[in-house]
């Protein structure tokens, strides 16, 4: 792997800060922000707007929700959602640069609106051409087969059956090339030398029924999007895709225990505002949302979708940090798959 | 006997709380109404209310989303008898012959027929959830894979190609207007982006709810506004008579079809209601003696997709329930209000909460039979709707079709899209093309594409695994054999005129 040593210095900022928040409610994040701060002019006057660009039910539906209700327990201020889904992030991207840049409307959004960026730079980077208020989600990946599973047991006897099948085993992942889990699943067929059929659902329901109807093998995914078949009992973890353990998953391979060395890329989910935002505005926003983070509301539904297993939480500076280091790392991968990076 | 006890349980649960009563009968009054306006669907009523389930207990949340869900699909068969307008996707088949009846002076048939369908369909599909979840969830996901759902919409599409259009030829090239349509838009298979025009708008795809309101809505509006000028204008006749029984007992064959092919579609998660009433109005025009009829006001067209998309609404809960895994837009909501309680649907919840469950069961079973009293009422009331002059209605269905286009993305394009598609439609519709089966193009095609690249991956792109599936083989077997009987058909026709 010739770009080992990139991946590593580029994700090494991911890895540096992962686990420190197994024990997030005994000492939040934030817990050093002051309590109350004055409206700036008496922004906001009303209520704020967050267009979000995906749907209301999936993840980022879901900690957009999560995050409004936080902010308004905690200010007041109510949040109206707007979700603007399609083209992976990109409508919604496009609707609310076109909005006006009063600060009264923010965005949701993931890591997509980095990869992106790194592929053409014609599109947002969101560490530059807007504002981030708070990362409130990080989380890893994982590959999960079926509890009852017969074939194989574990990440070693999977590896084996897989390469058995002569690249007839099957995999169900999420469809656009270049995202976070297709790469990640380079890496891993890199590693391995696997060779696995990949089958693309863009959305979660059919993915998670392939796996339990029998019809793919495998499926790669982020744990609290899969918790309710890991507590049925339906699905189970055969490899983490970090180098540490978490300590719910301690039974379950690590990329260290299984001898991989690239750094896996992370889901993110956070809340932005345009750069050109009135600063004092930006700056009860950045108050408003890393506070938010820590209101038990927030903090508990964190929890029950796992993400409270690795640091999910940055700041304006790290948020910066996290999507600087991505772009970097998604840029690098597209050059080696030969992908055009404009 | 088990089943019979638990859902006694679950009525005696439902019925001997104030709160549970209170909310039970505003998600069926709340699901009808918001059902009926076209854009603000029962998924507008879904969205605003989810916040607040957080303060309601889970069998309260649950059950008033599974209660909104079953009368909301019934709610937006109202508009589209009445005024062409379809409250939600899964009603536009009901337009079909539904208006047509309207303007035949026939609109109490229509709806009468509407709101017995739904109930019945929507009662039985209950009654199956009720004895059969988890068997019937555990067989649908392992028997129906994406090579399956391919077939399916394949078969589909064979069929739509026959209704609706003036020839053969004619109806098959709506239904490639409608595939062409879909794949505008990013690709659902590698994010590839296609035909967006350099407008990122595009990259979101052309939604077929603006395109729906478009061809039926705006383009009658023009057609009536046209005829209005030319003083060839007719109101239609009002009439609040009812069907009888006998005559849905005439239909039953098509009632029991219906029941099966919504329940059949909706039990595949991803599919759902608006598949469903498609392919149940299709069936019943296969299975027609008389075809040329359908589409010009014939009951069996109200009765096949009405039953059709409610027997779809108890089937979804199914996958949901059972396996935690949605079927629509609204199903995936309630998995938020089971996580707003802590709990996640799937397996777990009938072991941990058995009560909660015959609670929904209950409510959806009671729901769907309280559509025929409300339903009723509603209807002896709201066809006066017609009495108003056109030159007043006219202007209220188009604000009400642009704030529905509009609501369902907040996207300024989808409001253009419906007046294109309405300009389109006032000319389409006299020239003999179907537009429905351009609608069903373009639903059908976006599923129809995603699930024919997912077989391809799972078949090793190796075209004849299709027929190692007995399932899928059959259905495209079935779909190949409309095609050639249709063909024959059409020309032995020709030849014999």
């Amino acid at each position: 792997m010739g770009s080992n040593k990139f991946l590593m210095t580029a994700g090494s900022m991911l890895a540096a800060t992962i686990f420190s928040a197994s024990s997030a409610y005994a000492a939040c994040a934030t817990d050093g922000l002051p309590g109350t701060m004055a409206k700036p002019g008496g922004f906001p006057e009303r209520s704020l707007a967050m267009i979000v660009p995906y749907g209301p039910a999936g993840g980022s539906g879901q900690v957009a929700q999560a995050m409004a209700q936080a902010v308004t327990e905690l200010t007041g201020v109510s949040i109206n959602r707007d979700h603007k889904p399609g083209g992976s992030g990109t409508v919604g991207m496009t609707a609310y640069l076109a909005m006006p840049t009063d600060g009264y409307t923010v965005l949701e959004h993931i890591d997509d609106a980095s990869s992106a960026h790194a592929l053409d730079s014609g599109r947002p980077n969101p560490a530059e051409d807007l504002i981030p208020l708070v990362i409130s989600q990080i989380t890893f990946s994982q590959i999960y087969i079926r509890t009852n599973e017969d074939r194989f047991t574990d990440w070693d006897s999977f590896v084996n059956w897989v390469k058995a099948q002569d690249g007839k085993a099957t995999i169900a992942n999420v469809s656009k090339e270049g995202s976070m889990e297709r790469i990640n699943m380079k890496y891993l067929t890199d590693a391995t030398g696997m060779k696995i059929q990949q089958i693309s659902f863009d959305k979660g329901a059919p993915r998670y029924g392939a796996l339990a109807g029998g019809q793919v093998d495998a499926l790669f995914e982020q744990p609290g999007d899969v918790r309710k078949f890991l507590d049925s009992g339906t699905f189970r973890p055969i490899l983490t895709l970090l180098h540490s353990r978490p300590g719910v998953f301690a039974d379950v391979p690590s990329l260290k225990d299984a001898g991989f060395d690239f750094e896996p890329l992370l889901r993110f989910r956070g809340f932005y505002v345009h750069k050109d935002a009135p600063a004092d505005r930006v700056e009860w926003l950045q108050w408003a949302f890393q506070k938010g983070f820590c209101e038990p509301s927030y903090q508990a539904f964190n929890e029950k979708k796992f993400m409270n297993l690795i640091e999910s939480y940055r700041d304006t500076a790290g948020a910066k940090e996290l999507i600087t280091g991505t772009i970097a790392q998604y840029r690098q991968v597209y050059k080696e798959l030969g992908l055009e990076v404009k | 006997m088990d089943a019979y006890a638990n859902f006694i349980n679950g009525t005696i649960t439902l019925f001997s709380d104030p709160m549970g009563i209170l909310i039970f009968f505003g998600g069926v009054v709340g699901g009808m109404l918001f059902g009926a306006i076209p854009g603000v669907s029962m998924l507008t009523l879904a969205a605003i209310l989810l916040p607040f389930t957080a303060h309601l207990s889970a069998e309260h949340g649950i059950m008033l989303f599974s209660v909104i869900y079953c009368t909301g699909v019934y709610g937006g068969a109202i508009t589209a008898i009445l005024f062409n307008i379809p409250g939600a996707p899964e009603n536009a088949p009901t337009a079909f012959d539904g208006y047509a009846m309207t303007k035949n002076g026939e609109a109490g048939r229509a709806v009468g027929a509407a709101v017995m369908c739904s109930a019945i369909g929507g009662t039985v599909a209950a009654v199956i959830m009720m004895l059969a979840t988890a068997p019937i969830a555990n067989w649908a996901i392992s028997a129906f894979g994406p090579p399956e759902i391919f077939a399916l919409v394949f078969f589909g599409l064979a069929v739509a190609a026959t209704v609706g259009a003036k020839t053969l030829w004619k109806g098959w090239l709506s239904i490639l207007v409608g595939l062409l349509i879909a794949v505008v838009g990013m690709d659902p298979v590698g994010g590839i982006e296609r035909y967006d025009f350099s407008m990122p708008y595009l990259l979101a795809g052309i939604h077929f709810i603006p395109t729906i309101l478009g061809f039926f809505a705006v383009s009658e509006i023009f057609i009536q506004a046209e005829k209005k000028a030319t003083g060839s204008f007719i109101a239609p006749k009002i009439s609040v008579d009812f069907p009888s029984v006998a005559e849905l007992i005439a239909h039953k064959v098509a009632v029991i079809r219906s029941i099966v092919i919504g329940f059949f579609c909706g039990v595949l998660p991803g599919i759902g209601a608006t598949l469903a009433a498609f392919m149940g109005y299709n069936e019943a025009v296969r299975w027609s003696k008389d075809k040329s009829q359908f589409g010009k006001g014939k009951l069996e067209g109200v009765i096949s997709s009405e039953t059709a998309n409610n027997a779809a609404t108890g089937a979804a809960m199914i996958p949901l329930l059972a396996l935690g895994l949605p079927g629509g837009a609204l199903t995936a909501m309630m998995v938020g209000v089971f996580q707003m309680h802590d709990m996640e649907p799937g397996p777990l919840v009938f072991l941990n909460s058995p009560d909660l469950v015959w609670v929904v069961f209950a409510a959806m079973f009671f729901a769907n039979l309280s559509i025929l009293l409300v339903g009723y009422l509603e209807t002896k009331t709201i066809i006066n709707l017609l009495r108003i002059p056109f030159q007043f209605l006219a202007p209220l269905i188009l604000l009400l079709a642009t704030v529905g286009a509009y609501a369902v993305r907040g996207l300024v394009i989808d409001v253009l899209v419906m007046f294109i598609a309405g300009a389109a439609g006032f000319f389409l519709r006299r020239s003999g093309y179907s537009l429905a089966g351009i609608v069903l193009g373009l639903i059908l095609g976006k599923i129809g594409e995603q699930t024919f690249a997912q077989a391809m991956q799972m078949l090793h792109f190796e075209w004849l695994g299709f027929l190692d599936r007995p399932i899928a083989s059959a259905l495209i077997a079935a779909a190949f054999l409309t095609i050639l009987s249709s063909i024959y058909s059409a020309f032995f026709k020709k030849h014999a005129q």
